[in-house]
């Protein structure tokens, strides 16, 4: 690997560039998944190849070729080159000083997701669907996943790093459906479970056959549950949904290419400016979030991100003002501040973006019992179903799979159906609880979308159940 | 110029058969010993499989469909040609900041099986998208084809600019029920989304789509006639599907009457009804979905512009792009999401001033149920968003006047 990328950066530099990258990657997937007792889908996916990342006279290219040779590599550096040089635009490019670096890395794994035989993840797949078997249930699905990337990284700085890193998810998946009315529940979260970098221990952990019961009587019982009223009010969120909210309305917009326009034709762009770091009020006095590629288990965590800038923890929040930016070293020389380490990219074929690493909202005091307590009247939401946020990241609408209402601090009847909408600095500005380190948890999503062409990143958010005041349940019309 | 991306990859997904047994296993090692271990993987994942009796097998030989939508000039586009193409759209736009992109790509997808089949098609397809946008004001637009000859960058970046020009100074409005005219880019948004659980088979099976039990019945306006048309070379045509089976035109709606909704081999089999393939498999990245509308089309109407679409409306909304979407409810077929780039009321039949980005909730058979008109051209719309392997895609869509449009909230204004 360390000579193909070498390869890469010589011919890079030889054919003109400036600053030249080179990444090669091999990747590995595996998706098991059951539905309704027959296996659904048996995939196992590898994909590998060389990407170079060139600047010419000041601006990028970028090609990758899947031959992992010296002539592939070369190839891959000169059409780099000759891209940079048709795309070579009106702005100059300048990347922040940064130490030559140099190390290997390898995340931590108990037992390697791998070497866990096909036929016993198809066993544990088929036994949770097996226990999702309920009253109304017609839909049965339970999968699990595993993902192992080993990448190194050179620069034409000097720059050497290799990673190997090792993820695994899994998680369960049930729809009802009754009179034309048709509800899901799902565990530990919607959209393709959860995943975690760690061994098999991880999906080990989430007892999906033990969950199951649980999640089938839930999803039946939504069938017959009430409309969730509309109205303002006070909602509390499991750390699920806490989770979504963190990725969709700080991350996001927190990504300074995002701030910078390079965004804008596609997810969009962000309500904060560069001159809000240090000033803006994001959230109440409880809100702290923090950007930490460090977390153990963490899908964002890695020692040196896709530039080879080190590993460390950023407060993006604190206290509820805004004191950091994710950041790459592009876009931090442009503001002048900060040194990058968000950079990542989806494979050997895509350009690194600045991307969350994992963004966690840190922990506050109590329990979930303990934030229903002060709830006079409200809801309880569980579970993301539906999410939608606008391109500056402000106006949201979030659905969740299950509610109940709040009644004198104790959960009352189950409701369906609910969601809440809410513009992202009101909204954190209503935060008024968030609960403990013990109820606090990472959450692993798979399903970032950005870029053009798109790339999807594994993220992961730490979060607890939280409390929100005065807000807008249901639509108003 | 950012993200300047030169891709080519060829990638080998095997699928191994034991009786009812299965295993897929992929790669983009194509030499021998990448192609042996692929085989090893595919046959580890079917022998670890138990037997899956509804599986229908192997597609069998059979001949495809002649189709267009190859063009040498589009697959031989260099990088030099592609930033031209770029550079002009941005010359076009003046003093008004643009975003976008022009990309262009030739991929091509083959199959073979041991039951015979033996088939391939050569595909391009060419973008050009642009978002004019400045502090307070932005426009959208965008052209796709499979020749590079029918987009021009520039035309799409004069369309976004005029389009933000006219968005400053936007105004807020009440949430409420509004008449409304929806661009073709708005329009083929919001029915790919509902297609996602709606047109698809697995959707009517797993009881989610809006025509579970609707099949037969008059769900919408009769101006309305959805189809899925994969051999139309105003698209993006396709020959064939994941599974082989030669592409079909499927009639989805037929003047507001729910027909039915595309089959592969998998959900025929698993019907057990009658039900057969209409060669809409997807790609394996997509196979969580079942079969989809790849290919989907709306006849056009009787007017001549989205003027005369304002004319007809005479008080309401005018709506050029959506972001964001989300399904709120599959079975009803509610979306939500966010307007952009291009939203302005209509005032006595005209398009009037501009409004802030709307928060709506839609049913869209609700919103289909009144039609005043549909434009008589259609655009194609891009509906991919190039993740994972290219698979060029999109929706052939007019412009539509309808009597109900939810709004739920109010955003910020346009621009950056």
């Amino acid at each position: 690997m360390r000579d193909l990328c070498a390869a890469a950066v010589d011919a890079a530099t030889s054919a003109g560039a400036e600053y030249a990258d080179a990444r090669v990657v091999l990747k590995r997937n595996q998706l098991v998944a059951t539905k309704n007792g027959r296996v659904d889908r048996m995939m196992d996916a590898e994909s590998e190849g060389i990407g170079v990342r060139v600047l010419v006279n000041g601006a990028w290219g970028f090609a990758g070729d899947r031959r992992l040779t010296a002539e592939g590599a070369r190839e891959a550096a000169v059409r780099a080159c000759t891209f940079a040089r048709a795309a070579a635009g009106k702005h100059s490019r300048a990347l922040t000083t940064i130490e030559p670096q140099s190390g290997r890395h390898q995340s931590p794994v108990e037992r390697d997701p791998f070497a866990v035989s096909l036929a016993d993840k198809v066993d544990l797949c088929l036994r949770a669907d097996e226990a999702l078997a309920g009253t109304d249930v017609i839909v049965r699905q339970a999968m699990v996943r595993a993902q192992r990337e080993h990448k190194l990284l050179l620069s034409s700085e000097g720059t050497e790093v290799e990673q190997v890193l090792t993820e695994c998810g899994a998680g369960i998946d049930c729809a009802a459906a009754r009179n034309g009315m048709f509800q899901m529940r799902s565990y530990p979260s919607a959209h393709i479970g959860s995943s975690c970098q760690a061994g098999w221990e991880y999906v080990d952990e989430l007892r999906l056959v033990d969950e199951a019961p649980r999640v089938a009587e839930q999803a039946a019982a939504l069938l017959r549950a009430d409309p969730c009223p509309d109205g303002i009010t006070t909602v509390v969120l499991d750390g699920d949904q806490v989770a979504l909210q963190v990725h969709e309305s700080v991350g996001h917009p927190t990504e300074l290419d995002r701030v910078y326009g390079t965004e804008a034709s596609y997810a969009g762009t962000s309500f904060l400016k560069p001159g809000d770091l240090g000033s803006l009020r994001y959230g109440s006095e409880l809100m702290n979030i923090t950007a930490d590629p460090t977390t153990p288990g963490g899908l964002g965590s890695f020692a040196f991100d896709d530039e080879g800038v080190p590993a460390e923890p950023t407060p993006v929040v604190e206290a509820g003002k805004l004191t950091g930016f994710l950041t790459s070293r592009e876009t931090a020389a442009r503001m002048g501040a900060g040194t990058g380490g968000s950079m990542r990219a989806d494979g050997w074929n895509r350009m690194p973006l600045v991307r969350m690493t994992n963004l966690h909202i840190e922990p506050g005091q109590g329990t979930l019992d303990d934030l229903l307590t002060d709830v006079d009247n409200g809801i309880y939401m569980e579970t993301n179903r539906s999410w939608s946020i606008d391109d500056k990241r402000l106006n949201f609408q979030f659905g969740t799979q299950i509610a109940w209402e709040i009644k004198d601090g104790k959960l009352g009847r189950m409701l369906r159906d609910a969601t809440y909408t809410g513009i992202t600095p009101e909204f954190w500005g209503s935060l008024d609880a968030v609960a403990g380190r013990e109820a606090w948890r990472l959450y692993g999503l798979t399903n970032c979308g950005k870029g053009q062409p798109g790339q999807s990143a594994h993220v992961s958010h730490g979060a607890a159940p939280a409390r929100f005041r005065n807000v807008q349940v249901g639509v108003k019309p | 110029m950012h993200q300047p991306t030169l891709i080519e990859n060829i990638v080998v997904t095997l699928r191994v058969v034991r009786g009812k047994r299965s295993g897929v296993a992929t790669t983009n090692r194509v030499d021998g010993d990448g192609l042996a271990e692929l085989a090893e993987r595919a046959t580890s994942a079917a022998e670890s499989a138990p037997p899956d009796e509804s599986f229908p097998g192997l597609a069998p030989a059979a001949e495809p469909t002649r189709v267009e939508g190859y063009d040498e000039d589009t697959a031989g586009l260099g990088p030099d040609e592609q930033a031209r193409r770029a550079a002009a759209a941005i010359d076009a736009a003046g003093d008004m900041p643009v975003y976008g992109f022009f990309t262009s790509a030739a991929s091509e997808l083959a199959i073979a099986s041991s039951t015979g089949l033996n088939a391939e098609q050569r595909m391009t397809d060419a973008t050009a998208l642009v978002v004019a946008a400045a502090e307070g004001c932005s426009g959208y637009a965008e052209r796709t084809a499979w020749r590079v000859a029918d987009i021009d960058p520039a035309a799409v970046a004069r369309e976004a600019t005029e389009k933000a020009a006219r968005t400053t100074d936007a105004g807020e409005l009440e949430p409420g029920v509004y008449r409304a005219v929806l661009e073709p880019y708005a329009f083929a948004d919001l029915l790919d989304y509902f297609s996602h659980d709606s047109l698809g088979a697995l959707g009517l099976l797993e009881k989610r789509s809006y025509f579970s039990g609707r099949l037969g019945e008059q769900i919408v306006d009769d101006k309305i006639t959805i189809t899925d048309d994969p051999l139309d070379p105003h698209g993006l045509p396709k020959s064939f599907d994941f599974e082989g089976t030669p592409k079909q035109r499927v009639i989805l709606v037929e003047h507001g009457v729910a027909r039915g909704v595309v089959w592969d081999r998998t959900t025929a089999a698993q019907a057990s009804n009658g039900a057969t393939t209409t060669g809409h498999a997807g790609p394996v990245e997509s196979r969580d979905w079942g079969p989809l509308p790849y290919s989907l089309s709306i006849a056009t109407g009787e007017a001549e512009s989205v003027e005369e679409l304002a004319e007809l409306v005479g008080d309401g909304i005018y709506i050029t792009r959506l972001h964001y979407l989300g399904v709120v409810d599959p079975r009803e077929g509610v979306v939500t999401g966010m307007t952009r780039d291009g939203t302005f009321r209509i005032r006595g039949g005209k398009i009037a001033e501009p409004l802030v980005n709307l928060r709506f909730t839609v049913a869209v058979p609700d919103l289909l149920r009144e039609v005043y008109s549909l434009t008589k051209k259609a655009a194609l719309v891009n509906s991919q968003n190039f993740y994972g392997d290219r698979y060029p895609y999109g929706v052939l869509a007019p412009a539509i006047a309808a009597a109900r449009f939810t709004i739920t909230g109010v955003g910020s204004k346009p621009g950056i």
